[in-house]
């Protein structure tokens, strides 16, 4: 399967990936980057950072603004992408093999992924 | 509802991301910010700033009008030159700020912000009481492209441009065998020209440019590269840098203002009076000296005190910097080299006080 077929994403353009070991990756969507344009600056959490669904987990900026990135689900924090930090543009060369934000540890239940979509699904909610 | 250049399908033919921008759909990027930005610094950009105004300013009081509206000496301004000007009210803050330029004897031409329009027309009107004048707004008219960057003058010569021009001039000038306003004048700091053509024409010129542009690897430019091109130049946005509560002098715009003008105009003894005994808040360069970026709005703080905000802030292509302006207290703590903090998300970071423009002009040319 497909990167974007295993994924779930937030209609604020967040996706959440459930990896092998039952933690969770949780990055932007393409559809996210592209809109936002040339990447320039990204703060990201502390690992042991924990979030409840909805929380803003990071901020991005583009040349144009500033965004806020929230948590598609309740989580703490166990790995950041802090490459990014440094090169935050490798967002826009590879947003979904590089440009991972964060890894978490699920918190609430599994009901909290039921407002979540299917990536086909998501980009028919787009157009 | 959003007005629509008469390039509008050209920029959606291009892909442009498409925003609305002072009431207009416009293209803020066509492929990458950064990308048309240093275009623009190392070749050539065109832009579409058809939204920009344009109105014609004649009758046999037009020198007497526009010399009762702004600070500049308009009586000085030679035939087929242009001036940076301001539109004062009484109390010193700005309506907008234009360049004028002369076309003939009782014959201006005033480009104004798209923002502004409606703004500048009123005031223009309410101030020519008693003067036998004629306002003549012709923005919807005419489009404006402008060719910005260091091969924009081959580019034009290519083209046929048959004048010799230096800059801060018009002239009427043959371009594709057309009749056309050129306009040795831009806004980011590169050399370059601005044309003036009706709208008929526009998207003809517009696929010229591009055409014979090729070989200098030129590049449609959007919104969004003229924003960071002109913050370098240090170049003031009206509504971010520039407002109604906010004097020219104030502004760092001195250098503008001529001390020996004779006629008076809206503002003049405010600003007299600045000029002379100095003012409260002073417009300020500077740099951050970590990662985030300063944007307008942000507070900034010198000793652990709130002494003004940011007015424009943006990353810089250029410098690989993040750079901004700022409105401060006017102490004379707060100069060139000095460290203030800005406000980001609740944390204060640090910023160092530097000289503007950011990034040196290259628009100066001589004939």
């Amino acid at each position: 399967m497909s990167f974007t077929e295993k994924m779930l994403c937030s209609k604020s353009h967040e996706y959440l990936l459930k990896n092998d070991d039952d933690t969770y990756t949780i990055g932007l969507t393409d559809y996210a980057v592209e809109q936002l344009g040339d990447i320039v600056f990204l703060e990201l959490p502390e690992v042991d950072a924990e979030f409840s669904k909805g929380d803003t987990f990071a901020t991005i900026e583009s040349v144009k603004a500033a965004s806020e990135i929230y948590m598609p689900i309740s989580g703490k924090v166990i790995d950041v992408n802090s490459v990014l930090v440094d090169e935050p543009e490798i967002l826009n060369e590879d947003v979904y093999e590089k440009g991972w934000l964060i890894k978490v540890e699920a918190t609430g239940d599994a009901s909290e992924q039921d407002d979540l979509l299917e990536y086909e699904d998501y980009k028919e909610e787009l157009e | 509802m959003t007005k629509e250049t008469f390039l509008h399908e050209k920029h959606v033919q291009l892909g442009a991301k498409m925003v609305d921008f002072a009431g207009w759909h416009m293209p803020v990027q066509y492929t990458s910010i950064i990308e048309e930005h240093n275009t623009v610094r190392n070749a050539v950009g065109l832009f579409d700033v058809s939204h920009m105004g344009e109105v014609f300013v004649s009758g046999k009081d037009s020198l007497d009008f526009l010399q009762s509206v702004v600070p500049q000496d308009i009586s000085k301004l030679a035939y087929e030159k242009a001036v940076y000007c301001q539109l004062p009210k009484q109390d010193g803050g700005l309506i907008d700020d234009l360049i004028i330029y002369k076309l003939g004897i009782n014959y201006y031409l005033v480009i104004c912000n798209a923002s502004r329009i409606d703004e500048d027309l009123n005031w223009l009107v309410r101030n020519s009481k008693g003067y036998e004048v004629k306002i003549d707004n012709q923005s919807h008219n005419y489009s404006l492209l402008a060719v910005q960057g260091p091969k924009a003058d081959e580019l034009l010569r290519k083209m046929g441009l048959d004048t010799q021009q230096e800059s801060f001039t018009i002239k009427p000038a043959k371009l594709c065998n057309r009749k056309l306003l050129v306009s040795r004048t831009g806004y980011t700091g590169e050399d370059g020209y601005e044309i003036l053509v009706e709208n008929k024409f526009s998207e003809e010129l517009w696929d010229k440019v591009l055409e014979y542009g090729k070989e200098f690897g030129i590049k449609p430019i959007g919104l969004g590269a003229r924003d960071t091109l002109r913050l370098e130049a240090a170049l003031h946005l009206y509504g971010n840098d520039l407002d109604e509560n906010t004097t020219p002098v104030e502004a760092g715009l001195s250098w503008s203002i001529p001390k020996d003008k004779v006629a008076d105009y809206n503002g003049k003894s405010v600003i007299m009076d600045q000029l002379k005994n100095g003012v409260q808040k002073k417009l300020i360069g500077f740099k951050m000296l970590d990662r985030n970026i300063a944007r307008h709005g942000y507070d900034v703080y010198y000793n652990g005190e709130k002494v003004g905000h940011v007015t424009s802030g943006c990353v810089s292509p250029t410098l690989g910097e993040n750079i901004g302006l700022a409105y401060v207290k006017n102490i004379k703590e707060i100069c060139t080299g000095a460290h203030i903090q800005v406000m980001i998300r609740e944390k204060l970071h640090d910023a160092e006080v530097v000289k503007r423009p950011f990034v040196a002009k290259r628009n100066k040319v001589k004939i």
